[in-house]
């Protein structure tokens, strides 16, 4: 056990990939390291919740398997509650849960109730409380009436939220989320993101990891946010640090037909303009393709010039919404991402 | 707490295998057809012996009871070479983090695991077993029930922990139920399972020796066939207290080695 005063504390935490294939059946083996995690250095509070935020294969699931012991940094440590994951991986496991999106991690022969009471005795929970806590947990995910059905008959959320309730069987003093809304329907996932905040961050006290690339969750449920961007973590803090980063506090997005790469980047040389970015967007206007361009512009005064440029450059405006900048125009802005 | 895992195991798994009634009827007739299988084919041997040479002595089994013992025993490896695959199993169904997620002693899983194949298939042995003595009469003799008793427990107990080895072994490997049925062959050559071992070629000798199968089909089929005391049976009984010792010992360094090697490999989900 190493001394640390944070909950969570990442040091260089470093991670690769060893792919092997051969050419065909017999052929030569080719090997492919890809890099997860690229030195990777934060911290969590206790009872803070954390956000990592990237687009699928930034590193988020990596970096939670390391936290939790279900995978091995390459390089660099990290340490839950002071106690390091790889040299101490069996006092990790007892203050630590995880709940995975979109994976299954539950018995669906099993009743919910059946279930929950396997993971409490594998957690030796006190024999007293076993039945209590179930009952308890299954009340808080609203799952009480449901809990002697079989798995395999409940719904996506249903499970969803089962497995919300296999994450805390332990009481776990750290509990990471990764991705826990995958898949959910609008509703379904704004009542596991407001039980977490609710229940486990603020009236628990619990420390929380959440991974995602729903922006808006972030920004809805984290104190700060970490951007992970190919492996690397390129910014933290939370919304409002972040946002005093960026060279201007205000975003303008644009949705606009007929733009050539050429009157882009000519746009970028605007003296309003600081950074545009034309981010991934399914439409068209009068049969035309639509562009989503998210420019970080100096002052709410620059619409006129982003206008004039686009009129001489023949491009059609759809729309323009000047606004202060959201955890989506962070991410891109420090990542460079779309 | 390693108790504790080991009974939520065995509970888990057994409510898993009995989801329906059906099954549970299923599992609780078939058996009988089996044994009536079993009658008809043996029937053209009844009353025929087989000499099994050990400890300097020569024993006069029945031929039936020789055979069914190996069938039975065989059975029972073959059960505990697929209890092995509990954490292959709980792979392919997306539940092999969750488990190890948990503090929970990785040897008490896989012995709850085994307990639980025990339990649910222990039907079938007792289905055949039932037919066995009913229809066939085949030649039981037993002298002493403990040394019966003893053979039976310890022939068990060290299949279970070499089938918890061969789960480690099968921890991170895509191929272990087809290492499981390229064993079996072998492993029924080499323990004298369809024949005495004294007509096995003695340069093989010392890897049927390796098998516990082999000493638990001595120790079975001489104090149950041939009247064997304990004192008969001392050296295979011994041998098989010190595989369980061993084997266990074994079965729990590779267990722990190949979660951290499948950690080191990120190799823990992929199948």
């Amino acid at each position: 056990m190493r001394g640390s005063s944070f909950a969570v504390e990442a040091r260089q935490l470093s991670r690769d990939y060893v792919s092997t294939r051969r050419s065909h059946l017999v052929g030569k083996k080719i090997t492919t390291v890809i890099k997860a995690l690229d030195r990777v250095d934060f911290e969590i509070q206790e009872g803070e919740l954390f956000g990592l935020l990237g687009p699928n294969g930034a590193g988020k699931t990596t970096t939670v398997k390391i936290l939790c012991t279900l995978l091995e940094p390459t390089d660099g440590y990290a340490l839950v509650k002071g106690y390091d994951v790889v040299n101490n991986a069996g006092e990790v496991r007892k203050i630590v849960n995880m709940v995975a999106g979109g994976e299954r991690m539950l018995y669906f022969r099993l009743t919910g109730r059946e279930n929950l009471k396997y993971f409490a005795e594998l957690y030796d929970v006190p024999k007293k409380e076993v039945n209590s806590r179930i009952n308890t947990l299954l009340e808080l995910v609203g799952l009480s009436e449901r809990a002697d059905d079989e798995v395999e008959k409940y719904s996506k959320g249903m499970r969803q939220r089962l497995q919300v309730c296999r994450g805390l069987i332990n009481d776990p003093q750290v509990l990471f989320l990764d991705e826990p809304t995958l898949g959910l329907d609008v509703n379904i996932a704004k009542d596991i993101r407001k039980f977490i905040c609710e229940k486990i961050v603020r009236e628990q006290g619990k420390t929380v990891l959440l991974t995602t690339h729903y922006m808006y969750e972030a920004e809805e449920m984290c104190d700060r946010v970490g951007f992970l961007s190919k492996g690397k973590l390129v910014a933290v803090g939370s919304a409002e640090e972040l946002k005093r980063r960026m060279p201007s506090g205000f975003s303008m997005e644009v949705l606009v037909t007929r733009l050539s790469q050429e009157a882009f980047e000519d746009l970028q040389r605007l003296k309003a303009v600081k950074k545009a970015i034309i981010t991934d967007y399914e439409g068209e206007a009068e049969g035309e393709k639509v562009d989503r361009l998210i420019i970080n512009v100096e002052s709410d005064q620059a619409a006129p010039e982003v206008l004039n440029f686009m009129a001489s450059r023949e491009c059609r405006v759809v729309s323009l919404n000047i606004r202060g900048p959201t955890l989506e125009d962070l991410f891109m802005y420090f990542t460079g991402e779309k | 707490m390693f108790l504790r895992a080991v009974l939520a195991e065995v509970e888990k798994e057994v409510k898993i295998f009995f989801f329906s009634a059906r099954t549970l009827f299923w599992t609780l007739t078939l058996p009988l057809g089996n044994g009536l299988y079993l009658y008809f084919f043996y029937l053209p041997f009844a009353a025929r012996s087989v000499n099994l040479e050990f400890n300097s002595a020569t024993f006069s089994l029945d031929l039936v009871g020789f055979t069914l013992i190996g069938q039975l025993l065989y059975s029972f490896f073959t059960m505990m070479l697929l209890a092995g695959n509990t954490f292959v199993r709980e792979r392919e169904e997306g539940n092999l983090e969750a488990v190890l997620l948990t503090p929970a002693n990785r040897m008490a899983v896989l012995l709850g695991g085994a307990l639980a194949g025990a339990f649910n298939y222990v039907w079938l042995l007792l289905g055949v077993a039932i037919s066995w003595v009913v229809f066939l009469n085949a030649g039981i003799i037993v002298a002493d029930p403990l040394a019966l008793v003893l053979s039976i427990v310890l022939s068990y107990l060290s299949l279970v922990a070499l089938g918890m080895c061969f789960e480690a072994f099968f921890f991170h490997s895509r191929r272990g139920i087809m290492y499981a049925t390229a064993l079996q062959e072998p492993i029924m050559f080499l323990s004298g399972l369809i024949f005495p071992l004294q007509s096995m070629p003695s340069a093989l000798l010392p890897l049927s020796y390796l098998l516990p199968l082999t000493f638990g089909l001595i120790s079975v089929r001489l104090t149950m066939l041939g009247g064997a005391s304990m004192w008969d049976v001392a050296v295979p009984l011994s041998v098989l207290a010190a595989m369980v010792v061993v084997f266990s010992a074994l079965a729990t360094w590779l267990i722990g080695y190949a979660e951290k090697s499948a950690k080191r490999k990120a190799t823990l989900t992929q199948f």
